[in-house]
């Protein structure tokens, strides 16, 4: 069984976002950059299958050059195959492209499973596995919590998580494009040195290819959010804070 | 040799033996490893451990399953987690074993090549240490954003600049909200005694001791080491002051011996030194009861006891009483050693948790305040005296802030 999983480098909101001159982009040199979350949870789906199975996991990951780093902390973790997608920097965050630019090289991978995030951080448009099994024509289901194989029949059997902690339970048929939620157990830690000698001895292929300019998704101005309404501070002890809130209760006529 | 997978941590028995004699071959070749050969097996470390009565496999339990090529027997016990640093092992044995620091080390290293078991907020703290560094994920750009709350100029040294003294500020002091307000006291004091001090700012990293030493994520220490070590050699400056008592392990014993040797001194020690320039800077008498608990990468560690109390009793009106286990035989507070991201795991294991211990021995003596020589004190202690109803009846001070009171610098804090 072969699996793939797609990692993005996102934006790290740990450091204050910086909104560029021209107004409708962030300032390159002020990102810095993460794996999606949601990713490092399908990446850690993979290697959970591969535990199970035996599978080959081909790590992707897609960004600047943070995203070769990502790709040895991949193989430190376990995966076997690393893909390196350089993205300009104008053009992530659009998943529409991405999907366009991955396709063909997922197609040729012959992958049984190709697992993602359901979301991405800086994601502009749809979710990425659901326009890849659409370019791909395959089936696609996200949200997912767990994911169990049974190879012999080539089918997959995926739990997704509804609004209200509901949990479904499919059956797809492989191979197929899936967007995870969370794995089925944490992301799993990989020591510094296995990362530092992952990374020495990195051989990632590079996807090559320009970038589709096909028409995605046109940012016309990006905006600070407003600080929201301050909080009010209730002064006193407990007893003249307990009085305050029954009154404010009863003011706005909740009891 | 062959390691059993990562994934699995299954191993065929043919592959036993060598993985076993491979581990001790690379354990004894760590700093002092090779004492472990020389154990007596006279229990003195488990006799002496806070947390051995809850441990299936006490050190010295461990250590007789090593030598006898038991390796993994020890590996799959969940005592590997539950060493907090305390170095009352690494203090009493007659053999001078380094367990804290290489063998638990050593078994917890294998344990994270592994990727099996390691508990969940210690790698939590790993990961943001490996990527901010600091455990909190806090943006390594405002490590030095406490400085504009100081009201005191505080240097942030750049390349090539100079300054006197080093003041290694460490994570704790430099985000955490509570222990910020004692790094604004200390910046004070340097400044009430004239010291031509600067910071790193944020050229400052985790110093590696609290997750790597004992800990085990050596490939973590190297890497801050490193780049830790490259920013102090940009910098010139005679003496390194910390305020972190783990910093003050790493600075003073490890970075010595990989190569960056440097003049190390505990704010305690620092400030000892300068007794007679201090003394008449103490304006303030303080009418308190002070019991002082000694931390261990302080005392056991490094031997230094006496030095903090001369601090605390230069303050006029200030009254020592001392707990029961104090100096050499202090009950450690249950941070180190990863501890402070291993609480949930090991108070699952263990009954009275340790910082709870401890403060029901000071509130004991009747102090009313229990004074630290460490930043992540504060934070256990505070929590303990809450959960053991002791609010109102004792309060926990760093020493640099009693100070800081007595010579009246704590105005607008």
């Amino acid at each position: 069984m072969k699996i793939a999983a797609i990692l993005r480098q996102v934006p790290d909101v740990v450091e204050e976002l910086v909104i560029a001159d021209d107004g409708r982009s962030l300032a390159e040199d002020e990102v810095m950059y993460v794996t999606n979350e949601a990713d490092e949870h399908a990446l850690e789906q993979a290697l959970i299958l591969k535990g199970r199975h035996g599978a080959t996991v081909t790590a992707v990951s897609v960004g600047g050059d943070e995203a070769r780093d990502a790709l040895a902390t991949a193989v430190a973790k376990g995966a076997d195959e690393a893909v390196y997608v350089p993205v300009p920097f104008g053009d992530r965050g659009d998943n529409h492209r991405l999907a366009a630019h991955l396709a063909p090289a997922m197609k040729e991978g012959g992958y049984d499973l190709v697992l993602t995030g359901f979301w991405s951080a800086d994601q502009l448009d749809a979710g990425l596995a659901g326009l890849l099994a659409a370019h791909l024509s395959l089936p696609y289901v996200g949200g997912l919590v767990s994911v169990a194989v049974d190879a012999s029949t080539k089918k997959a059997t995926v739990r997704k998580e509804f609004p209200g902690g509901r949990v479904g339970v499919m059956e797809l048929d492989l191979p197929a494009l899936l967007g995870i939620q969370s794995a089925e157990q944490p992301p799993r830690y990989a020591p510094v040195s296995k990362v530092m000698q992952a990374k020495r001895t990195l051989q990632a292929k590079e996807l090559g290819g320009s970038f589709p300019k096909e028409d995605g998704v046109r940012i016309e101005k990006l905006l600070k959010s407003d600080p929201a309404v301050r909080a009010e501070m209730l002064p006193g002890d407990a007893k003249a804070v307990a009085d305050q809130i029954v009154r404010l209760l009863r003011e706005r006529g909740i009891v | 040799m062959s390691l059993p997978s990562p994934v699995t941590g299954v191993e065929t028995a043919g592959t036993r033996e060598d993985f076993a004699t491979g581990f001790l071959r690379r354990l004894y070749k760590l700093p002092d490893g090779e004492r472990i050969l020389s154990c007596l097996q006279c229990g003195m470390c488990t006799g002496g451990c806070p947390l051995g009565y809850a441990m299936d496999y006490g050190p010295r339990k461990m250590i007789a399953a090593l030598k006898a090529g038991r390796v993994d027997d020890v590996l799959k016990s969940e005592s590997i987690w539950m060493c907090v640093a305390c170095y009352n092992c690494t203090y009493r044995c007659p053999s001078r074993v380094p367990i804290t620091d290489r063998m638990i080390a050593a078994l917890r290293e294998e344990l994270l090549g592994r990727g099996v078991g390691v508990p969940a907020e210690l790698q939590a703290a790993f990961e943001k240490t490996v990527r901010y560094g600091n455990p909190f994920g806090e943006s390594p750009k405002k490590r030095d954003a406490w400085t504009k709350e100081a009201g005191v100029d505080v240097r942030v040294l750049g390349e090539g600049d100079s300054a006197d003294v080093l003041w290694w500020v460490g994570c704790f002091p430099s985000y955490n909200k509570r222990n910020r307000k004692d790094t604004v006291g200390l910046a004070r004091i340097l400044n009430a005694l004239g010291i031509d001090f600067g910071i790193l700012g944020s050229d400052e990293r985790c110093s590696g001791d609290l997750r790597c030493t004992s800990v085990g994520e050596v490939g973590l220490f190297n890497l801050l080491y490193e780049h830790n070590s490259q920013e102090l050699g940009k910098r010139d400056f005679g003496e390194v002051l910390v305020g972190d008592p783990h910093a003050f392990n790493a600075l003073s014993k490890e970075y010595p011996r990989l190569g960056t040797p440097l003049k190390v001194k505990h704010y305690a020690q620092f400030f000892e030194e300068r007794l007679s320039e201090l003394t008449p800077l103490i304006k303030k008498e303080m009418r308190v009861k002070v019991t002082y608990h000694d931390a261990c990468c302080l005392g056991r560690r490094s031997g230094l006891y006496e030095e903090p109390r001369a601090l605390l009793e230069a303050i006029p009106g200030l009254k020592m009483v001392e707990m029961p286990r104090n100096r050499e035989n202090a009950l450690c507070c249950g941070g180190g050693g990863g501890g402070m991201f291993l609480d949930s795991f090991i108070w699952e294991r263990t009954r009275v948790p340790l910082p709870m211990q401890r403060v029901q021995e000071a509130a004991k003596t009747g102090a009313d305040v229990l004074a630290v020589p460490c930043p992540l004190e504060i934070s256990r202690f505070e929590d303990a005296i809450k959960t053991a109803g002791l609010e109102g009846r004792l309060r926990v001070r760093e020493i640099s802030d009693l100070l800081a009171e007595a010579m009246g610098l704590t105005g607008g804090m």
